[in-house]
């Protein structure tokens, strides 16, 4: 009896947990999935009718923003990697006292709303503006050329404001770092540039993984910096579902898209996981234990 | 012990899993066309809650304390109408199900008034609890094609589409056509409303809009998407062409004449031009869903809005065309600038040209609002 229990505590303890997740994901799901595969209009009722050409039509009419929301996402996360690695590190090893006070003031910006981030962002980079017109004297902007309402504006716009996904885990994984493994590689002669290739990063990858995942997962489906940093070239692939969804009523062809975009995202994750190690993403104390 | 706790758990789950699909499953989506309208039941004296919907910044401080003063009904106002489009995506599942979701009173311009009546989602009105409609609305607005007698719709305010332009930045911006000039190459912008932004460019065009077919819609949204694409048009927006006008980032935009006033106040450079193909005309119009609470306090509410006096109060504060009679006497006595300001009492001069958007058929506007929405979707 006391055999049995003990075997099916982990269950109990998954319950809630498996609860939430068949309320609300499996079911939404289902009904997504089920909504995709209908036709019809708003006025006549839509039907279900296994109509497997909603997901072929859906994607070869928004082929463009679907592959161009895999890019701005992808090139966000790049520069958020190489804008977030050095400050993590920075924050890590140099930080000393003032630890908490940088950490915080990576954080900080988090306590406005994600909205007003954004539109802020449409007057630090005014046509008008310090930002454009400093650039255009030192030529990287074109005269009369402008960034808002143009793709760098959306990418940068992506980058700022999913930095702290990027930073944090990266810092978490650098702090845990035992320093006497990087006295250890000097000890044995490796140069400052040696230890850093073959023990600190090769040490700090799960947290480069789970950052690269945290800003590249939701950066895909976002929609808001395209809606007011860009213009409708611009575009992303939620800006189509929103209006899909929302102007167009067009639910099974919005309901396709999703789940699409869904898969899509699961398979470049789990390719990516796989190509990086599972060690990588779970660290490896999970993997040993 | 452990058996109940299981049973416990499997009950929870059971319940959980059947709640979901009662609650996404219940009614489906869509239909419901074919459903006869209702007239709305008036008891002779208001009282008790109302909720009414409407479009932000569009009432001032003061109508509704004194309508509660004056009525005894409670009133709660909320601004929850942005977008004619999302308002409708938002609340069509509900009103499918013949609810309001305790709306008493909604707000919508006359496409959607229409679509909505086309639906079955608005009642009928009462028309001996509304005499002051009766008497007051102004004649140009008392037989619309979608509606000729009024018989659902009461229109909240109207107003004209044009172009608000920079005059210090474009001076020579006269007409929709010269949104096209590559001298303002990323210089200007197009409205998100596509009842607005593709007429005015059939217009401009030369398609007389009485007699605007599909393909003259189709031929209209692929000019706005080479424009688009080529980097002439800088952007679609709602209202927030305010701020590109404001920063200058923009020369010249088609937007609302009330919006005009108002970034004129604030800025003498930002002036409403009517385009010399004319204008779009619009109405918001107020309608009683479906399952509406207290549809005696919402009419009570037309009725006291369609008084000149309670309405020269709310048009003093929104600057759009009234639709009352009597308000501009109003205003010649208490405020002669505004009473001779064309853009909120225009003349049937300054209108000459203007058109209200035509009507498309379901078909046809589902083409055309897929071919829109992949333009301004990129």
């Amino acid at each position: 009896m006391s055999n049995r229990r003990r075997r099916l505590v982990p269950y109990f303890l998954l319950g809630p947990g498996i609860l939430w997740l068949i309320l609300f994901f499996a079911v939404p799901m289902y009904f997504m999935g089920r909504l995709s595969l209908d036709t019809g209009t708003l006025e006549t009722g839509f039907r279900f009718n296994w109509q497997w050409s909603n997901f072929h039509d859906a994607l070869s009419l928004y082929q463009t923003p679907f592959l161009r929301s895999f890019y701005y996402a992808g090139a966000a996360t790049v520069i958020a990697l190489l804008i977030g690695y050095p400050l993590a590190y920075a924050i890590a090893f140099k930080g000393g006292r003032w630890k908490n006070a940088m950490l915080l003031a990576v954080v900080a910006p988090f306590f406005t709303t994600y909205l007003i981030r954004t539109i802020a962002w449409e007057t630090i980079l005014s046509d008008h503006g310090f930002v454009v017109s400093t650039l255009q004297s030192v030529g990287i902007v074109a005269a009369g050329g402008r960034i808002l309402q143009t793709a760098s504006a959306v990418i940068a716009g992506i980058t700022y404001n999913f930095l702290p996904f990027m930073v944090l885990p990266v810092y978490a994984s650098l702090e845990r770092i035992d320093p006497s493994m990087i006295e250890a590689a000097k000890d044995l002669y490796a140069s400052p540039r040696t230890a850093f290739w073959k023990v600190t990063l090769p040490l700090s990858l799960p947290g480069v993984v789970a950052g690269t995942l945290l800003t590249f997962i939701p950066a895909v489906g976002d929609y808001i910096n395209a809606f007011f940093l860009g213009s409708n070239n611009n575009h992303m692939i939620g800006n189509v579902i929103q209006g899909l969804y929302l102007t167009q009523r067009d639910y099974p062809a919005a309901a396709a898209l999703s789940f699409v975009l869904m898969a899509v995202i699961m398979l470049a994750v789990l390719g990516y996981i796989r190509f990086a190690g599972s060690e990588a993403l779970m660290g490896e104390e999970a993997v040993a234990g | 012990m452990l058996k109940g706790l299981r049973g416990v758990a499997l009950a929870a789950l059971i319940l959980a899993v059947s709640v979901g699909i009662a609650a996404c499953g219940g009614g489906g989506i869509g239909g419901g066309a074919s459903e006869k309208v209702a007239t709305v039941k008036v008891d002779p004296k208001p009282s008790g809650n109302m909720t009414i919907s409407n479009w932000p910044l569009y009432i001032d401080k003061n109508t509704v304390p004194d309508f509660e003063k004056a009525t005894g009904v409670s009133v709660k106002y909320i601004e929850d109408v942005n977008d004619n489009a999302e308002f409708f995506g938002k609340m069509q599942p509900l009103l499918a199900q013949g609810q309001s979701g305790g709306r008493s009173l909604i707000v919508v311009t006359d496409w959607m008034a229409n679509k909505m009546h086309q639906l079955g989602y608005v009642q009928d009105l009462d028309k001996s609890a509304i005499p002051n409609v009766e008497k007051n609305l102004v004649p140009a607005l008392q037989h619309p094609t979608f509606d000729p007698n009024r018989d659902f719709s009461v229109p909240w305010q109207s107003g004209m589409t044009g172009l608000i332009v920079r005059e210090d930045l474009a001076p020579d911006v006269h007409s929709i056509c010269d949104l096209f000039n590559p001298k303002y190459k990323g210089k200007v912008e197009m409205l998100t409303e596509m009842r607005d932004t593709v007429p005015l460019v059939m217009k401009c065009m030369g398609v007389d809009l009485s007699k605007a077919t599909e393909q003259d819609w189709l031929n209209a949204i692929a000019k706005i998407k080479s424009a688009a694409d080529s980097g002439q048009i800088r952007r679609f927006t709602g209202n927030d062409y305010a701020r590109d006008l404001t920063s200058g980032d923009v020369d010249a935009v088609i937007g609302w004449s009330g919006d005009a006033v108002q970034l004129q106040a604030d800025n003498p450079n930002i002036k409403f031009v009517m385009p010399k193909e004319g204008c779009m005309l619009w109405s918001d119009n107020m309608e009683i869903p479906v399952g509406a609470p207290n549809p005696t306090a919402a009419e009570a509410w037309m009725n006291y809005v369609y008084d000149p006096k309670n309405q020269a109060q709310i048009a003093a504060y929104n600057n759009y065309v009234t639709p009352v009679a009597g308000v501009k006497q109003v205003f010649e006595k208490t405020d002669p600038a505004t009473a001779k300001n064309p853009l909120i009492f225009p003349s049937s001069k300054f209108t000459a040209n203007c058109d209200t958007a035509p009507t498309l058929s379901g078909q046809e506007e589902q083409k055309v609002t897929a071919a829109f929405d992949a333009v301004i979707n990129g």
